[in-house]
């Protein structure tokens, strides 16, 4: 365990004697990774008590979990539930409590901790995947992570399973995933998918419905495991995962490459120059530019207003015209290095962002507001697809998402990095919970981004951007996040040895926004799946067919995709009668 | 609402771009394929070393006594990480994004260096290019005449032989202080 | 179309599921390629992409680039496809889909793995939960590489898989010359100065703006010493860089300390 130098002041220390206090002498051991993130390792049997006891009591989102097989550091499995303690709303101190317990080798399971946090059940599921280890108490039996067609017995991520490159041989050649059973009266299912329609990733969703009603909904993700993680941790070294970090996400892969950076940067206690945090906030702020940009234009296509769609897109290209200036790739790709960027800003650079940010805010004004005079969005996505403030709070979701169900919750303001906390700047937030506050958000933020971008290029500071020469710290560890534009993107590093890093847990945003979406999507009809799912951003990919499944009469009727987003944009003649 | 729609995409005009009849606006540092300039190139492997994705391979074949340097197009991602740790810039990343092929076997680049041989045991060691390289270094860096002749020799042995030498001057400089 | 199923448990094993293709289908194909005379649709197949590629074709079917004014239209069902685009580094999950879209095109269709990951699974391509690229899984036709390819590497690539443009790349093999040599850069200046130079202007602006500054500076290094500095102030003064000037002055400063 790494110490901090005790220069720098503990943010969370208060919380970590209110736990002390519940909880006494199961708390085990207490190590600082920087100065607003500690971790307290606990008794194994504890661990629903006190993770729920963080969440509920204290005002703790849980950010991510991180199973570890560390038998040839410490003999043991262990288990991290990362929490962004932020108390109730007039609190100021806001830190990263990550609670740890080790599991032994010979019995490894540990007490489920999803039946009292709700939104811990997808990673408890990841955890059981990937290293075998069973959560007592989980009801959902199922695989999240790893294809059907993989060995049972066969788990990833534990250090003696395999080699990175081994492919077994696949178990079957048909998917055999279980979704949930609605029952009742007339209760459809209506399976889509993995080739469809909104999703950044290939997914089958199943929707239940009652005539035009979506009763319940399921899904199956995870069509895209690739095994990023074992990469990581075996054929590359730790200054090459910058560019794999760049690659889990085609719109906000640059966020995740900072959160990795800077997870990095904090185990191993590397100053990043200023300049470089500057130009860290313009890129991250560019990729926000054209992530909403793209959602913009999806709003508009779902609600069958293609024209605005294509304008959208078209001043779109200003803004990856924009990042290919300041990076060299259209999808700021490539540009982080540890301890600092690879790629300075100088005259020629700045005047021309400077001069397509003034274009875009007059563009993009104009088209935001066509598109809010569109006789029917405020109709089509007013009170659609709700997420209820409770709900928020069980399953932890992130981004505009949340923001949109009145949570002014934003990495950016909670836990500032790069240079968030030396430029001004204001959140968004709405209280509508439903698809148009969500696309307001996005359509404020828009403008509030471009401010940053010109804030930063005009009081850039001088100096160099980029830190060498430090010390590689075996096993160190630490947690790097970003606010992407799809909400908190997490990194948990910790380094082996040999330039390697021993254990490396990402988690996107969408993943936790995923698990909340069957809420969202209950009650409505059937014709807004589509802008239900994309009002959460997750981007949108190929689509398929829709096969809907008349539970009654046991019959399979095969509708196309293409019917349901027709349906989508016209609302006439419904592919279901 | 469709009046300020109409005139907003008739200010606008014509929007799309006239490729493939017009070369496309490239930014002055947009990474495109990385250009091999084989001649420059000393065989040192950095640029494998450096690699994410492993598009460039160095491969040794003893028999024939030389190293392969290989880029495979179809793997690259086109991050620059070459043209940034090359220590001969013979390699940097172009303006070229035409890339798309029907014959895969179009999507690698090869290049086959001589590795030179031991002066002591005969053992092929290192690529010839990067020891003429290090000594035209040294020569710039002002080490002349016997000096250079002398680093010269020790480079033109391999590691395992360097060792030995080294201890057996170290053995003669003790016996010598004894 | 037999589909040819081969198990074995591998370490990054080569094609596992070989599709033939009969004489009558190839015959087609090659007709399909010369012949057509309307628009050509292409359905997105993502088997596994980090969305990076789907993203950027659309990109290239939106006003800027506009694809659909040569007729390449995207289409949302494999049935009307001409065309089967390939995007991700083909996942387990994805195999079968894969394999159901490639069956569910009508013959005659062409088939084109699109970047990295397409092409030969990219940075993935030997991870446990892939094959490496769509060409393992599928017989591929043409190659669109790039990470992800750009909207007009998207439209070459088109124009390219449909014979309107011709290939441009060609493997190359060098073998190195008998008087092959590598001349060290800035031969005429001390190599501990280069080297401390582009150290720092690579640290002050990166590698790519880095060797640009430190090229222009070692440059104006070489004139005759009494006119060294005004060299340096008139280039300034002509770039009018706040930032190039800063920089300037971090390496005039590594040069004065060597020279004394």
């Amino acid at each position: 365990m790494i110490e901090l130098a005790e220069a720098k002041p503990k943010v969370g220390q208060k919380y970590v004697d209110a736990m002390r206090a519940q909880f006494g002498g199961k708390i085990l051991e207490e190590s600082w990774q920087a100065a607003e993130q500690v971790t307290l390792m606990v008794e194994l049997n504890s661990l629903p008590d006190v993770v729920e006891f963080v969440y509920y009591r204290l005002g703790g989102w849980l950010s991510t979990v991180v199973g570890s097989d560390e038998r040839p550091i410490n003999g043991h499995f262990a288990i991290y539930y990362v929490l962004s303690v932020e108390g109730d709303e007039t609190e100021t101190e806001k830190a990263y409590v990550v609670i740890r317990a080790l599991i032994p080798p010979h019995q490894p399971e540990f007490p489920a901790v999803a039946s009292r946090v709700p939104a811990a059940v997808w990673y408890e599921r990841e955890v059981r995947d990937m290293f075998g280890i069973q959560p007592v108490g989980m009801v959902d039996k199922r695989r999240l992570v790893l294809p059907d067609d993989w060995p049972p017995e066969l788990h990833p991520l534990r250090k003696d399973a395999m080699d990175y490159r081994f492919r077994p041989t696949p178990t079957r050649e048909e998917e055999n995933y279980e979704f949930i059973q609605v029952e009742g009266e007339g209760v459809v299912e209506v399976p889509l998918g993995p080739l469809h329609m909104t999703s950044d990733e290939p997914g089958h969703f199943r929707l239940y419905m009652d005539g035009e009603h979506i009763v319940d909904a399921d899904y199956r993700l995870f069509y895209v495991h690739r095994g990023m993680e074992k990469l990581a941790e075996s054929r590359m070294t730790y200054d090459q995962i910058t560019f794999l970090t760049d690659r889990i996400c085609g719109i906000c892969g640059y966020a995740h490459s900072v959160a990795y950076s800077t997870s990095i940067e904090r185990a191993l206690g590397i100053e990043v120059p200023a300049r470089a945090q500057y130009i860290r906030t313009i890129l991250l702020e560019v990729e926000r530019l054209h992530s909403h940009l793209l959602n913009l234009g999806l709003a508009c296509h779902f609600v069958g207003f293609d024209t605005g769609f294509m304008q959208f897109f078209r001043v779109r290209e200003k803004t990856m015209k924009m990042a290919e200036l300041l990076t060299g790739a259209r999808k700021t790709y490539g540009m982080n290095l540890i301890g600092g960027i690879r790629k300075d800003i100088l005259k020629e650079e700045r005047t021309q962002v400077l001069q397509w940010i003034a274009e875009l805010r007059g563009e993009v004004t104009r088209l935001v507001d066509i598109l809010l005079n569109t006789p029917n969005i405020v109709q089509r996505t007013a009170g659609i697809g709700r997420l209820e403030p409770n709900v928020a709070r069980d399953y932890s979701p992130v981004g505009p998402n949340l923001r949109g169900s009145g949570f002014h919750r934003d990495i950016r303001v909670i836990h500032p990095y790069c240079a968030y906390d030396r430029v001004p700047w204001t959140t968004i937030s709405k209280t509508g919970c439903d698809v148009l506050s969500r696309t307001l958000i996005r359509a404020e933020e828009f403008f509030v981004s471009l401010d940053m971008v010109a804030q930063c290029l005009e009081t850039i500071p001088e100096g160099p951007i980029l830190t060498e020469g430090f010390a590689y710290k075996p096993y160190s560890f630490a947690l790097g996040y970003v606010e992407a534009p799809r909400g908190e993107d997490i990194h948990w590093s910790m380094l082996g040895d040999n330039q390697k890093i021993y254990r490396w847990k990402c988690r996107a945003s969408s993943y936790n926004n995923w698990p909340a979406l069957r809420y969202m999507l209950r009650g409505n009809t059937f014709s807004d799946a589509p802008l239900i799912v994309a009002s959460i951003d997750p981007c949108y990919s190929c689509t398929e067919r829709v096969t809907v499944v008349d539970i009654r009469k046991k019959s399979v009727k095969t509708v196309a995709y293409k019917e349901l987003e027709r349906y989508c944009v016209e609302r006439k003649d419904s592919p279901l009668k | 609402m469709p009046f300020k729609l109409l005139r907003e995409v008739l200010k606008v005009g014509e929007a799309t771009v006239p490729y493939p009849f017009v070369a496309v606006d490239l930014t002055p540092g947009f990474r495109g394929r990385p250009q091999h300039d084989p001649a420059q190139c000393i065989a040192c492997g950095a640029c494998a070393v450096a690699c994410p994705p492993n598009a460039l391979t160095m491969t040794t074949n003893l028999d024939e006594g030389i190293i392969t340097w290989q880029i495979f197009y179809g793997r690259c991602i086109y991050c620059g990480r070459c043209e940034e740790v090359c220590p001969t810039r013979a390699i940097s990343l172009s303006h070229d994004f035409e890339l798309a092929v029907m014959n895969k076997a179009d999507l690698y680049e090869q290049a086959d260096y001589r590795l030179a041989a031991c002066t002591r045991c005969g053992v092929l060691f290192a690529p010839a290019k990067e020891l003429t390289y290090v000594l035209a270094l040294l020569e710039q860096s002002g080490v002349t005449g016997d000096e250079l002749a002398e680093r010269g020799a020790l480079l033109a042995m391999c590691p395992t032989c360097r060792r030995k030498n080294d201890i057996v001057k170290l053995v003669a400089l003790n016996q010598e202080a004894v | 179309m037999v589909t040819d199923y081969k198990r074995r448990d591998t370490l990054m094993g080569e094609t596992q599921y070989a599709i033939h293709m009969d004489d009558q289908t190839a015959a087609l194909k090659g007709a399909l390629l010369h012949d057509i005379r309307r628009s050509i649709f292409v359905y997105r197949v993502d088997c596994g992409g980090c969305n990076g590629c789907e993203i950027e074709i659309f990109a290239a079917i939106t006003p800027i680039f506009d694809a659909e004014r040569f007729g390449i239209k995207v289409v949302s069902s494999p049935r009307h496809a001409d065309i089967l685009l390939y995007t991700g580094s083909m996942t387990r999950s994805m195999r079968v889909p894969a394999l159901r879209a490639y069956h569910a095109a009508p013959d005659p269709k062409v088939c084109v793995a699109y970047g990295a990951c397409g092409s030969s699974g990219g940075i993935f391509h030997d991870l446990y939960c892939v094959w490496g690229g769509a060409d393992q899984v599928i017989p591929i036709d043409a190659y669109i590489p790039g990470c992800p390819p750009t909207p007009p590497a998207t439209i070459f690539g088109f124009a390219m898989a449909l014979g309107i443009l011709s290939q441009k790349l060609k493997a190359t093999h060098h073998v190195e010359g008998e008087d092959e040599r590598v001349q060290p850069r800035h031969p005429e200046l001390p190599l501990d100065l280069r080297v401390d130079v582009e150290r720092e202007s690579r640290r002050m602006a990166g590698y790519w703006h880095g060797q640009q500054i430190a090229d222009s500076f070692l440059n104006l290094l070489k004139a005759p010493a009494s006119d060294i500095e005004r060299n340096i102030q008139n280039f300034l003064a002509q770039k009018d860089d706040s930032r190039l000037t800063e920089i300037f002055g971090r390496l005039s400063e590594i040069y004065l300390m060597r020279k004394a």
